[in-house]
């Protein structure tokens, strides 16, 4: 079991690294707006945009 | 109305959309119902953009047909004020968009502005219904912007940066981050606790049950002390208001299972209870946040009655004038508004004299006469004349601030049985504290080392989650579920007095009927004119007049040129077409052109107009407003829930006991000013009847606040929607029924909650107290119960139908389109 001793505290610097990804997701914005990007995969077009005209 | 099933390709209104407004899309050439619309759909087509209708949610919005001026936005100061230069020279600007209803037009704008050159980044929050844009200001200006924004049928509107600085963003990211350290949290410590009880019960290696007691200690220093903040924040304040909040005892076991845990694993060892208040935590927060979201939702309504203030103002300095934008102006400051616009600062008439429309402000349908002296306030509708005003109050001060503040008041109640509950719990609170106390003290006369264990099972037990979690978690899932349906929610105590309504009163403008007045017929005088071209002159006329009538006009084309435009509000409208002068509007009006006196052919049910020239009066046309097609289904089910339907009405009696006729002969009275309107519903209140007011929102803001619910029609006004306590945003009736339905239903969940959590508490509590339970069984029981409610309240969300506007236009035609874009 002394195993245990590596894992526990190993365990503990993954908590760490997944508390810090996680704010820095909600820090930049990523939580505000669940919806408009799960979308826009669907409406944006992999052709090239057509030139715009003015 | 039986051929006119049609739709508008682009806002979806039901009508004769007209073949010549049309666009060609999907290789099939789509009618759309005004040149507005047109233009919007042309342009969106124009840009490669046309998926926008195909996954779009609901309809878009018509572009607002008066020409706004976004000039005033290119104006050096404006252009400081709302916008921030970064150091590469681009300048970025927030701003709140209007008319967003779901993902589809987020990424309508986001792709539309990408293609304009000099718009550097852009992100559209459809959730927020805001856009973060940087742009080059060298190659585009900021008026062109947003005119874009508004061609495709929103409405932008530039933050201030102090507004942009989100508050309830900020609350939410702040919760969400609570929320992760709580939840990691919970995860790591429960893991550790379940080993160390196994671990109790087999034998463990007493390093490593010292090691997942230091590790566990570790993991929830964080949780204690940042996500927990809330409740010993909360706790703190409530005991200097000299009260017992909920937070008291929650801060108390948290604190308390810490503090002892913590002193058992460094210096006198035994058993700890961190699972016990990190899980504790976690749960908790999580209620909280269900709260919030709920909250924040109503709070985006607000935004509403900034549209209220006109977008430019002209302003005089001496002989000069510049226009500019509401927020630059100071006390003092000397303005000029034109009839049509909209008064922009609370202030006195210094020269002009005119009619102003403050029924959005006062309630007052009738037009109020300002002359110099006069007060003006802010948001106001100027109808007749130009006026010259000195601006006397801006800011915080002014009227519609002062309206704004009510409103947050207003969405800061809550339902009195939420108060209930805390008024309840705060006694619960203070004598379950006095039980564990008098539990501990007993335990540690008797067995000294078990006194604290039981004593914290009990405090943790006995805590009021699922009480005070019982109403909230469901009057979240009644909004949520209602807003599904179009319903929207502004004030907490509407839910409640919507269960009990057992009278609905309808205003009939507007409400069972449609608000749009629509040409029922065309009578010819003049054998020698022809129905089109009585309707191209007439068309032409109308466009220069504000009133509601000319909306009927909106969609026949006519001459472009009318000179000498003349407008007599409430009267009609005149002017001179290729050297013929006409006038259009009331008989008498239209009469006054050739001088003679015709008597007026009776009314009948429907409203008149007529239109002549110098030789007499050449046609009249009988206008009518449209019954809502589901108006009948909506009272039929209105009554199958037990309500009685009512119409109380201005109009006169021939056009609303025809409605109430077709409506299955319904009571209904005629003629009534807002005064007696708020009478009626009095003396219904009077008989012990519970009524229900669905209204416009335009006129009857008073009797919205007479009765004991209200509804607005989402068609109304914005400051008027705020004045209800719900508003039905579509064009549907049904979700009233609904509405009454998911609030009975919500009373019921409510009591079996509360039911549920007492059974709970007076069970647990003596076993608790006997030592049966201990700390972390305590705090599962007690998540349970939480939990247990928690579900029940979510049962509130099933069985929720698709809305009907999507049921019967989208079914049918979403499947070929979806198809025509695959192929």
């Amino acid at each position: 079991m002394n195993i245990l001793y590596l894992l526990i505290p190993l365990s503990l610097v993954l908590v760490v690294l997944a508390t810090w990804a996680y704010f820095w997701a909600v820090r930049s914005r990523q939580f505000d707006d669940l919806d408009s990007q799960g979308l826009q995969i669907l409406l944006d077009d992999d052709r090239a945009p057509e030139p715009p005209r003015e | 109305m039986e051929e006119g099933q049609r739709r508008c390709f682009h806002c979806g209104v039901q009508g004769t959309p007209e073949s010549r407004f049309c666009v060609e899309y999907a290789g099939v050439a789509q009618a759309c119902c005004c040149a507005g619309c047109q233009a919007a759909a042309q342009l969106v087509l124009a840009q490669g953009l046309g998926r926008y209708y195909e996954f779009r949610s609901g309809e878009g919005k018509a572009p607002d047909a008066s020409e706004r001026d976004w000039a005033a936005f290119d104006r050096e100061a404006s252009v400081r004020r709302w916008t921030h230069l970064a150091a590469d020279g681009s300048r970025s600007v927030s701003l709140q968009l209007e008319g967003i209803h779901c993902a589809a037009c987020s990424w309508l704008i986001d792709n539309s502005l990408r293609q304009l050159s000099g718009v550097l980044a852009i992100s559209v929050n459809a959730a927020g219904a805001r856009a973060e844009l940087r742009y080059d200001p060298n190659r585009i200006a900021l008026g062109q912007i947003l005119r874009r924004i508004g061609e495709l049928g929103y409405l932008a509107r530039p933050l201030s940066f102090t507004a942009a600085d989100d508050e309830g963003g900020r609350e939410r990211r702040m919760a969400l981050l609570r929320l992760a350290v709580a939840g990691f949290g919970m995860m790591q410590v429960m893991t550790f606790a379940v080993s160390l009880y196994a671990g109790a019960l087999q034998g463990m290696d007493q390093n490593l049950a010292q090691l997942m007691r230091l590790v566990s200690l570790i993991v929830a220093t964080p949780v204690v002390l940042f996500a927990a903040q809330p409740f010993f924040l909360g706790a703190v304040h409530s005991l200097r208001a000299r009260t017992l909040g909920m937070d008291v005892p929650v801060a108390l076991s948290i604190g308390a299972a810490y503090l002892w845990s913590a002193w058992a694993t460094l210096v006198a060892g035994g058993p700890v209870y961190f699972d016990s208040a990190v899980m504790f935590t976690f749960l908790l927060l999580l209620g909280r946040y269900i709260e919030m979201s709920l909250r924040h939702r109503c709070g985006l309504q607000q935004h509403a009655l900034a549209r209220l203030l006109p977008d430019s103002v002209l302003r005089l300095r001496g002989a000069q004038s510049e226009r500019v934008t509401p927020d630059e102006l100071l006390v003092g400051d000397r303005l000029r508004v034109l009839p049509g616009e909209r008064i922009a600062a609370d202030g006195v008439v210094e020269q002009g004299r005119g009619e102003v429309d403050e029924s959005l402000i006062t309630g007052e349908s009738v037009p109020q006469v300002r002359g110099v002296g006069g007060q003006l306030t802010a948001g106001t509708l100027n109808l007749s004349a130009p006026l010259e005003y000195r601006v006397e109050r801006v800011g915080p001060d002014s009227t519609l601030a002062t309206v704004s503040r009510l409103l947050q008041k207003a969405q800061a109640d809550r339902p009195r049985f939420a108060d209930q509950a805390d008024r309840v719990a705060a006694w619960f609170v203070g004598a379950m504290l006095l039980l564990a106390l008098c539990v501990g003290v007993y335990w540690l006369g008797v067995e000294p080392a078990r006194a604290f264990p039981i004593m914290l099972a009990v405090l943790v037990v006995t805590c009021p989650c699922a009480l005070s979690l019982a109403t909230p978690a469901a009057l979240a899932a009644a909004t949520t579920r209602l807003a599904r349906t179009g319903l929207l929610i502004t004030r907490g105590r509407a839910l409640e007095r919507l269960a009990v309504a057992d009278r609905v009163v309808f205003d009939k403008t507007g409400t069972l009927t449609r608000g749009q007045v629509r040409i029922e017929d065309v009578h010819l005088l003049d054998s020698s004119w022809s129905r089109e071209r009585a309707l191209a002159i007439s068309a032409a006329l109308e466009r220069y007049s504000k009133h509601p009538i000319a909306q009927a006009f909106a969609q026949i084309a006519g001459p472009t040129v009318v000179t000498n435009i003349e407008t007599d509000t409430g009267r009609g409208v005149g002017g001179t077409i290729d050297g013929v002068p006409y006038r259009i509007g009331r008989w008498e009006y239209a009469l006054e052109l050739s001088g003679g006196s015709v008597e007026p052919p009776s009314e009948g049910a429907q409203m008149l107009i007529a239109l002549a020239n110098p030789h007499g009066v050449l046609a009249t046309f009988s206008l009518a407003d449209g019954l809502r097609e589901d108006a009948a289904a909506a009272t039929s089910s209105l009554h199958h829930l037990g309500l009685t339907a009512i119409i109380a009405s201005g109009d006169r009696a021939g056009v609303v006991t025809s409605v109430a006729q077709r409506l299955g002969d319904i009571e209904s009275y005629c003629a009534l000013d807002a005064r007696a309107k708020v009478c009626l519903v009095s003396n219904l209140q009077g008989l012990g009847h519970t009524v229900l007011m669905v209204g416009d929102g335009v006129n009857d803001a008073p009797v919205l606040a007479a009765a004991d619910v209200s509804i607005a029609i989402g068609g109304g006004t914005d400051l008027a929607k705020v004045s209800a306590d719900l508003v039905l945003m579509g064009e549907h009736l049904a979700p009233i029924a609904e509405g009454i339905d998911v609030a009975r239903r919500t009373r019921r969940i409510i009591r079996q909650n509360l039911l549920w959590a007492v059974i709970y508490n007076t069970t647990a509590v003596p076993l608790a107290a006997a030592g049966l339970l201990q700390p972390w069984m305590a705090a599962i029981g007690m998540s349970m119960s939480s939990l247990l409610v928690v579900l029940n309240a979510m049962r509130l969300l099933r069985g929720s139908k698709p809305r009907l506007s999507e049921e019967q236009s989208g079914a049918a035609a979403e499947p070929e389109r979806l198809g025509g874009a695959t192929a």
